[in-house]
């Protein structure tokens, strides 16, 4: 065959197309030899910083939650228990078992096996980060498992410490419960060191000192591989945690109980105050709910259906419901006249049982009349038509004027979330919103503290403390001090803050406590307020609703009347809500409340030893 | 035997009785590094062997060198006329595979029973190389002539679309550069080559312009939208097979050249826009997707993108020296897939550093530049094809693998010859070789 290559084919343009790909060849090796250098010298820190990112994760190593005590500082109110949590690692379940294995765990601790379903979705199957379906699982269960471990491979448990809120349950409303972070929270509080999963205080006393309750989560780290399985955990730049501060309540648990036994199960609210302080000693709000229901399973199904309870137990009623305080304003009232009129005392009035301001009726709670009073006797019996007269003479600017200086109509800044301000209304207001003139009607009204204006039970017992602290409001608070959490150490005390100083003259407040000792003895409340363990001072307080024999039941009071040590007294409000039935209950409660703080009874004490007649026969006390 | 010196005919230095110990020691080092890497990926980071790849790496490491050997003693001259029965034989494999082959990764690509099996796609790389060798040899000076240039592309064609069926893109493409290469160096004219170049460009650039629009650029160019738009398309095949018609009718009767020019660019314009419709019919578009999604691979990182990422992480993690043998993090705690075969070169540049990655580019070019030299003595066309066409193989391989690698060059699949695990392509790349030394060889019998 004929060689068809001669010495052409050396000819140089072949060889020049060796060149060619040599050129080529050299010349990519070369670029890529470049670009290497560029990757991973000039920009290989970068990488380098990537490539640990990619493999290192932060753990939270949670931190003990502070625990809340009462003023006695003996047993706590809310404390940690022992329980746990129990995961599943994904990729560590064989997936031919994983259906037996479902149905093993699901059958241990009674969950609905869509749950799992739901929080280990199929594409998680390869991976080796432990997901937790189930909390505050029993010690015995846990038992079981470790037993019988071979059976549940995948399946670990970790301690998982659940708040446990205890008895008295009335204390619902200020210690309030925790709950995981919502993403709205999250979104809001990122910048003070919260991160989703947190456990945090959703309410009450938990909400209000969250941080210091919370203590500072640790971290530690370890490295993971491309399924997240830990490949080792690494000890430099552990941060170990910082267990919350223990808080020291201003509650005292046995005024509590027996304001909450007091109080029984009627809708409405009590409160314990040492005026001296500003410090709470008791708060009841009826109905409370359980604290502990936020820790179970379902608690959001539960936490639905006690929104939708008419009653609404999750309202705090001594701070977050606002009322007319009825006769009870005529502790204002009667400050008012005696600072702004010399003979306020001695000035009397004739009640006739009704009162005719222009062409309007206005009538005295007693149809028959009270006859010639003077403002002793006014406040005593309660006399509305001594009051009307009163506020006429006053003058509506007066009374507004007199009402906030009692502290009405804002906050009292008390340490738990959602105080409610309550309303002082003006002339002004009036016009803005219901675009009518006030009328001397509404003056008349308000004398007797109804229309517009409206008083929380906190605030009805700031008016009380102002008079016996003779023109000084202590804030009210719940915090008494802070406790560092292994050595009990006291780390802060609080003291006392004055929310508020009168110009009212002392010797006014003392006249005052003498029309308000008045109705105790021979006045409205003589009849209940039957204690002979102190004596106290007080008024009543009936408001009308517009539901026909149905009223609020107001009484404020304070003891013991005379004291040398203010630090001894202390101020009872009792507000009974018209949803009840009448029974004229708040001064009934603040009876036996009275007995037991002074006696140091418990509730089944005080009523022993009082053997009151309202209760004779009613509730199988004899 | 004994060699004397024949007139221009040295014996080399690295030469043991013709024997290329530089090429052999090349590719050896090579091999060792392979399998060195390839049990580095079979090891957890707690020191656990998960994969025996390295000892079957072994075994075939050597047996390729006992081939290597073996072959290195087979005339090359036995291929020039054997080619056409072993390319028939390919072909043959070829067309059985897609029914009877297994399946791994989504191709039916092998070929056997049980563990040990064969890529007829591997080895047919090497049977067109032999035929395509002896088809240039055949039609000589005439290649110049577009019949013969488009009968040695149809020859190349053939197992190509046999290969697309099975299917597999990646091997599919290195067909093609391997004729450009032979057809480059057989003295083809440079408009047909640079024809094939620019049309394959054109239907590349083509093919990915909608998958391009819609992943990569958030809010396309209006011309960008223009082109990858489907009613447009047709108007502009319509127009260009117009044009081209124009162009042919009028470089008959007018003997002018700039027809020949237009003709030439209407004509690559029509394939590139048929090979772009016809892509866009046979691929989806996620498909398309993993071909371009090395161009911004951030808009999927857990998705398609995610090999390239965790490739780049660890190349560019490996820093100078690297982190060691065995200390790898992208390796060891499993973020680099498939690091035994396609991203072998990922693992050695975390472990070895910018050092390790020269050493193997040093290797490669002693290889390269070694069968470029051999080409370039020869005085054996058929010897010269079959050289500039092993080069062009090796070449193509080296550049895509290591490419992919660093995040520069689409996810192919394509293997880095003799250090990616897998025993058809390191038989494939040490036969090869022999070729060359074989050719190194017969240089000095004349």
């Amino acid at each position: 065959m004929r060689d068809p290559f001669s010495q052409s084919n050396a000819d140089k343009s072949s060889k020049r197309r060796i060149y060619t790909v040599v050129v080529l060849i050299a010349g990519t090796f070369l670029l890529y030899a470049i670009y290497l250098f560029n990757l991973q010298i000039v920009k290989g820190f970068v990488y380098k910083k990537k490539a640990k990112e990619v493999t290192q994760r932060e753990i939270i190593i949670p931190a003990q939650r502070g625990e809340i005590y009462d003023r006695n500082y003996n047993l706590p109110l809310v404390e940690n228990i022992e329980s746990f949590a129990v995961d599943i690692t994904p990729g560590e379940i064989p997936n031919k078992l994983r259906n037996k294995i479902y149905d093993r765990i699901c059958k241990l601790l009674d969950i609905r096996k869509s749950l799992i379903l739901k929080k280990v979705p199929p594409k998680y199957y390869h991976l080796y980060q432990p997901i937790e379906i189930k909390s505050g699982v029993s010690y015995g269960k846990i038992a079981y498992l470790a037993e019988h471990i071979d059976e549940f491979p995948g399946i670990s448990w970790r301690n998982k410490p659940i708040r446990k809120y205890r008895s008295p349950k009335s204390l619902s409303h200020i210690l309030g419960y925790v709950g995981n972070i919502t993403n709205e929270e999250l979104q809001i509080l990122y910048n003070q060191g919260y991160s989703p999963g947190t456990i945090l205080g959703k309410s009450g006393i938990e909400k209000e000192y969250d941080e210091m309750l919370r203590g500072k989560v640790g971290k530690k780290f370890k490295i993971v591989d491309v399924k997240e399985r830990t490949l080792k955990e690494k000890y430099v730049g552990e941060v170990d945690p910082v267990p919350g501060k223990n808080i020291v309540l201003t509650i005292d648990r046995d005024i509590q109980i027996l304001s909450e036994k007091a109080l029984g199960p009627r809708i409405g609210s009590v409160i314990v105050l040492k005026p001296a302080t500003g410090e709470v000693l008791a708060m009841v709000s009826y109905p409370w709910f359980d604290s502990n229901i936020f820790s179970r399973e379902g608690s959001e199904e539960l936490y639905k259906k006690l929104s939708l309870n008419p009653a609404s137990p999750f309202i705090n009623r001594a701070i977050q419901s606002a009322y007319p305080p009825a006769s009870a304003f005529k502790m204002v009232m009667t400050t008012a006249f005696i600072e702004e009129k010399p003979n306020a005392v001695t000035t009397t009035f004739v009640c006739t049982g009704s009162f005719k301001y222009g062409d309007r009726v206005f009538h005295d709670w007693k149809k028959t009349g009270h006859g010639k009073l003077d403002l002793f006797g006014g406040l005593a019996q309660s006399c509305d038509v001594y009051f009307y007269n009163v506020g006429l003479q006053l003058g509506v600017e007066r009374i507004i004027s007199y009402s906030r200086d009692f502290g009405l109509g804002r906050r009292s800044g008390i340490d738990l979330p959602g105080e409610v301000s309550g309303f002082v209304p003006t002339p002004e207001w009036k016009e803005k919103v219901h675009h009518m003139k006030w009328l001397g009607g509404d003056t008349i009204n308000l004398s007797i503290g109804q229309g517009y204006i409206t008083v929380s039970p906190l605030q009805m017992a700031d008016i009380v403390a102002m008079i016996v602290n003779e023109g000084t409001i202590y804030k009210p608070r719940l915090l008494k001090e802070v406790r560092d959490p292994v050595s009990g150490r006291v780390l802060i005390i609080k003291k006392p803050d004055v929310l508020h100083t009168s110009h009212i003259k002392k010797s006014t407040f003392k006249l005052v406590q003498q029309a308000m000792r008045g109705v105790i003895t021979k006045g409205t409340a003589h009849v209940v307020i039957t204690t002979k363990a102190v004596e106290s001072a007080g008024k009543t307080g009936t408001s009308q609703t517009g539901i026909k024999d149905r009223f609020h039941s107001w009484f404020a009071a304070y003891a013991p009347y005379k004291t040398d040590n203010p630090e001894d007294r202390i101020v009872v409000v009792v507000m009974v809500e018209a949803a009840n039935k009448w029974e004229w209950w708040a001064p009934k409660a603040a009876n036996i409340i009275l007995q037991g703080i002074f006696a140091h009874q418990n509730f089944e004490d005080a009523v022993t030893t009082l053997n009151p007649w309202y209760i004779r026969g009613i509730r199988g006390f004899n | 035997m004994v060699y004397k010196r024949y007139k221009g005919i040295q014996l080399r230095r690295f030469s043991l009785i013709g024997f290329d110990i530089l090429l052999f020691a090349a590719v050896s080092a090579l091999i060792v590094i392979g399998i060195l890497f390839i049990y580095s990926s079979g090891v957890t980071s707690t020191g656990v062997i998960v994969s025996n790849e390295y000892i079957k790496q072994i075994i075939w490491a050597v047996t390729g060198l006992l081939l290597f050997f073996i072959f290195s003693y087979i005339s090359y001259e036995r291929y020039r006329y054997l080619s056409v029965y072993i390319y028939i034989f390919t072909i043959v494999l070829l067309l059985i595979t897609p029914f009877i082959g297994r399946e791994v990764n989504g191709a039916h690509s092998w070929l056997g029973f049980r563990d040990i099996g064969i890529q007829p796609s591997e080895f047919g790389k090497l049977s067109i190389i032999l035929f395509l060798g002896y088809y240039f040899t055949s039609v000589g000076k005439d290649i110049r002539k577009l019949s013969k240039f488009l009968v040695g592309f149809a020859i190349v064609l053939l197992p190509m679309f046999l290969i697309l069926l099975q299917p597999d893109i990646g091997t599919a493409i290195v067909y093609f550069p391997i004729f450009l290469f032979m057809a480059f160096i057989s003295g083809a004219a440079l408009s047909h080559i640079m024809f094939l170049v620019l049309a394959s460009g054109l239907s590349a650039v083509l093919i990915s312009l909608s998958a391009i629009r819609d992943y990569i650029l958030s809010d396309g160019h209006p011309l960008l939208r223009l082109l990858s738009d489907s009613a447009t398309n047709n108007y502009f095949l319509i127009s260009m097979a117009v044009i081209l018609m124009i162009a042919v009718l009028g470089y008959f009767l007018f003997k002018r050249k700039y027809f020949y020019w237009i003709g030439y660019s209407s004509l690559m314009f029509l394939i590139s826009l048929l090979a772009g419709a016809g892509a866009h019919r046979f691929m989806k578009n996620y498909q398309i997707m993993r071909l371009i999604i090395f161009l911004k691979p951030d808009i999927d990182p857990r998705g398609s993108g995610w090999n390239i990422i965790q490739s780049i992480t660890a190349v560019g993690s490996g820093g100078f020296w690297g982190k060691g043998f065995l200390h790898g993090t992208q390796s060891h705690y499993r973020f680099l897939p498939q690091q035994s075969t396609d991203f072998i070169f990922s693992i050695l540049a975390e472990e070895w550093g910018f050092i390790g990655c020269i050493l193997v580019f040093i290797l490669f070019l002693i290889i390269l530049l070694r069968g470029i030299y051999v080409v370039y003595k020869s005085r054996d066309n058929y010897a010269i094809l079959i050289g500039s066409g092993i080069v062009g193989m090796i070449f193509f391989h080296i550049m895509v693998n290591i490419g992919m690698a660093v995040g520069i060059m689409p996810i192919t699949g394509i293997p880095l010859f003799f250090l990616s695990y897998g025993g058809s392509s390191l038989w494939t790349a040490l036969i090869s070789v022999a070729v060359l030394n074989n050719i190194n060889m017969h240089r000095r019998i004349f």
